[in-house]
């Protein structure tokens, strides 16, 4: 290769998140610490739900995080986004002016956008007196970018706009999305992030599948983080939550469980590497297929090898339940959150991800300081 | 930003279209030439009920005849699509299978699987959720379009599948452009998929955007888009790379613009895509003189054509390069629409032609400025030309090729 690469770190200057928690980091933390009070239930609906537990996000009073216009043909994935949107907008200090807004962009991780939206337009294409008697109000949202055009619309968000739907690993794709953007002035600003609600159709897919361990519950939630060039950040005088180092992914479709692992332990090794930082300088880890049958130890095992030691880790599919393409961005939140308790040193964390489709991927995160 | 870093120039190698007007770059660029149309009756659903019942289906697709590891029956159509086009155009660009292991890839759509999701609604309207297939819910997500381009070829690079609706495979290639042009990568396949579904079909007659029988981008009787499908994969290569295998290079990846109109979910907004078109030819450094031809979005509502023909004066002013559709002839084949564009625009390059806009008639008083290369192809000297891609969610993505050097 003819390039010299150095990696270009991101600034997470504020995030946003709703999660089975609540909203925000500090609800976030609580969980971590202590576990979910009561998980919430989804909404009762007459297709019904599988049985297996189910952790919803508890009312979020959306009418007065959101207002009231402009919301009836809007699904819930939607709002989740926004309102993560919302939380991180308002986290940044200042407000973005309308110049920075237009070179503000979003990337958002979602795997087919609200399932539910998509459903109900089936649906009706086959039970309605005409197949095409869809309502034509929710058609817009079956498309998956629904989310984050809603997002550009409501905030004037002007630059890059993309969606990345690459299963378990799609939040560190959109991660790498967001800086490959970044470095080739695509937009000065991103919100990324990743976002799955909790509806009947996802519930009823991911039981039916078989993917998840026996008792694993399934959550839902939104993790938005505005990023920037770390570099700019720093020279401008101003503060930020965390740099996103090194993301390193890669794709095992083909291999065995065990070269899964191996793929998994390159991405640590190379992303560690290209960050700078040694094994033995990471505090922590932060693991995405906790509730997947088989992957949760290989990744266990990939993440162990690579450091020679035992981490803590933060855990997250056990405290929110199953978050499919948001996952990784709810463990970055979920380290940011536990990084909420000072400490003299800037902490490092790992976080990785590991997918059915065969994507590996491998982020790591560095307090700010 | 371009000029403040270094970028590796980036080239076409391989191209690889699965389409109702051929598959296989042969059979597709003899299609382009002549002006063939792909649309015919729906036969892959049920169209009793709908009032137009035509749809650019790709027929003709075999997908045992083209998939050498992927095992149809656990695929669903739309990777089946994007996995025999990424094989053409591996096969196109004469690299041996075992060439291709770092490479990645970046699939872009609208719909994922959705012929996969809707054989999973009808079941649950049979029998509840709890009546749906595992082998079919297996096959239903959307990132499973480029993980199926990734296990088909063997790749272990980047795999990602970007879901920007219908201006998604150029997001696709300018994201594999910027990955290849930073050095992430020598080889990126990009380009898109979608497959022909009842839900688009009626979704799109019920914002009136669907016309009956054939799609007149530009003309003055346009009355809406034709639903289409296909997959559309390019080899996008270092330059380096290229020329130490020898590669036969159709074109060189010039750079891209992408932007975001943030007004109107599904309304397109002349000002965002004429902002659009700066940033494109602002990255790849060409001024608007220096393009030979746009391969329009073009989609054929009264709409889209006026916005983007206004968009075009706005930003090329007096000399204004022939602009043709190729959703004319293919329909809209959604998220891999910008994908057969970025392909047309690259043979264009190579082969010194202009693909016509069919169906063509009578010219519109209100766009006199656009010449959309009427029916007919022609032959031309296409030495840069621009491919433009907008979405739902006001998604703009713009690629600009330039000929090979």
């Amino acid at each position: 290769m003819s390039l010299v690469l150095t990696e270009t770190p991101l600034a997470i200057t504020s995030c946003g998140v709703v999660s089975p928690a609540g909203l925000g980091l500090e609800a976030l933390e609580r969980a971590l610490r202590h576990g979910l009070e009561t998980p919430a239930e989804p909404k009762e609906s007459p297709d019904g739900y599988p049985p297996r537990p189910l952790w919803a996000i508890p009312d979020l009073g959306v009418a007065e995080l959101l207002g009231r216009k402009g919301l009836r043909h809007v699904d819930r994935l939607t709002k989740l986004g926004l309102v993560a949107c919302k939380l991180a907008l308002e986290g940044a200090g200042e407000e973005l002016d309308a110049d920075a807004r237009a070179h503000t962009g979003v990337v958002l991780a979602t795997n087919t956008g609200s399932l539910t939206s998509m459903v109900e337009v089936g649906i009706d294409t086959l039970v309605q007196k005409k197949p095409y008697l869809v309502n034509p109000g929710n058609f817009p949202n079956v498309v998956t970018n629904a989310c984050t055009g809603q997002i550009a619309i409501r905030n004037s968000l002007r630059a890059v706009n993309s969606v990345v739907s690459s299963g378990q690993a799609a939040s560190l794709a959109a991660i790498r999305f967001a800086r490959t953007a970044i470095e080739q002035g695509r937009a000065s600003r991103l919100l990324v992030g990743g976002v799955e609600e909790l509806s009947p159709a996802a519930a009823w897919g991911w039981h039916l599948s078989g993917a998840l361990t026996e008792d694993a519950p399934i959550g839902e939630g939104c993790a938005l983080f505005l990023v920037e060039d770390a570099e700019a950040v720093r020279s401008s005088g101003r503060t930020a939550l965390a740099e996103l180092l090194a993301c390193e992914v890669a794709y095992q479709g083909l291999g065995t469980a065990r070269e899964q692992g191996e793929g998994l332990r390159h991405c640590v090794e190379r992303a560690l590497e290209r960050s700078g930082v040694s094994p033995g300088e990471v505090d922590a880890v932060c693991l995405s297929a906790t509730n997947h049958w088989v992957r949760d130890q290989l990744e266990e095992w990939a993440v162990g090898e690579e450091l020679g030691r035992p981490v803590p880790q933060v855990q997250v599919g056990e405290v929110l339940g199953e978050l499919y393409s948001a996952s990784g961005a709810m463990q970055v939140a979920a380290l940011l959150a536990r990084w909420r308790e000072p400490a003299r040193q800037p902490r490092i964390g790992l976080v990785t991800s590991m997918g059915e489709d065969g994507n590996v991927g491998c982020l790591v995160v560095r307090e700010w300081r | 930003m371009a000029g403040l870093t270094l970028r590796a120039r980036v080239v076409v190698t391989g191209l690889g279209p699965v389409s109702s007007i051929g598959i296989g770059v042969t059979a597709f660029r003899a299609a382009l030439r002549e002006g063939r149309s792909g649309i015919s009756p729906i036969e892959s659903f049920d169209a009793e009920g709908f009032p137009y019942r035509d749809a650019g289906e790709v027929k003709d697709f075999r997908p045992e005849t083209y998939l050498t590891r992927l095992s149809p029956a656990a695929w669903g159509r739309s990777a089946q699509l994007a996995a025999a086009a990424a094989r053409l155009a591996a096969a196109d660009a004469g690299l041996p299978d075992d060439a291709c292991a770092d490479a990645g890839v970046v699939i872009g759509t609208t719909s994922g699987e959705s012929q996969v999701v809707e054989s999973l609604v009808a079941q649950q309207v049979a029998g509840g959720f709890a009546a749906m297939d595992p082998g079919t819910l297996r096959q239903f997500p959307a990132e499973r379009l480029a993980a199926g381009v990734a296990t088909e070829l063997g790749l272990a690079g980047e795999v990602l599948t970007l879901a920007t609706a219908c201006s998604a495979s150029n997001y696709a290639v300018g994201y594999a452009f910027d990955c290849v042009a930073r050095g992430d990568a020598d080889l990126m396949f990009a380009g898109g998929a979608d497959s022909v579904c009842r839900w688009a079909q009626a979704g799109f007659h019920r914002l009136g955007a669907l016309t009956e029988s054939a799609c007149r981008p530009f003309d003055k009787g346009r009355a809406g888009i034709i639903t289409g499908e296909g997959g559309a994969v390019l080899l996008l290569e270092n330059a380096d790379h290229a020329r130490a295998r020898g590669a036969r290079v159709y074109a060189e990846v010039l750079g891209y613009g992408v932007n975001c109109d943030a007004r109107h979910m599904v309304a397109p907004d002349e000002d965002s895509i004429a902002a659009c078109m700066r940033l494109a030819h602002q990255d790849a450094d060409v001024k608007p003189d220096e393009i030979d031809y746009i391969c329009a979005h073009g989609t054929g509502t009264p709409a889209n054509d006026l916005v983007e023909a206004r968009a075009v004066r706005q930003v090329f002013g007096e000399r204004i390069p022939p602009v043709s559709s190729i959703k004319s002839m293919l329909g809209h084949t959604m998220g891999a629409a910008s994908g057969f564009g970025a392909i047309a625009t690259t043979l264009a390059i190579a082969d010194g032609f202009l693909p016509p806009t069919i169906n063509w008639t009578t010219q519109d008083d209100e766009l006199p400025w656009i010449d959309p290369v009427p029916n007919v192809a022609r032959p031309a000297t296409v030495r840069i030309a621009q491919n433009d891609g907008f979405a739902f969610g006001g998604n703009n993505a713009i690629t600009v090729f330039g000929a090979a050097r």
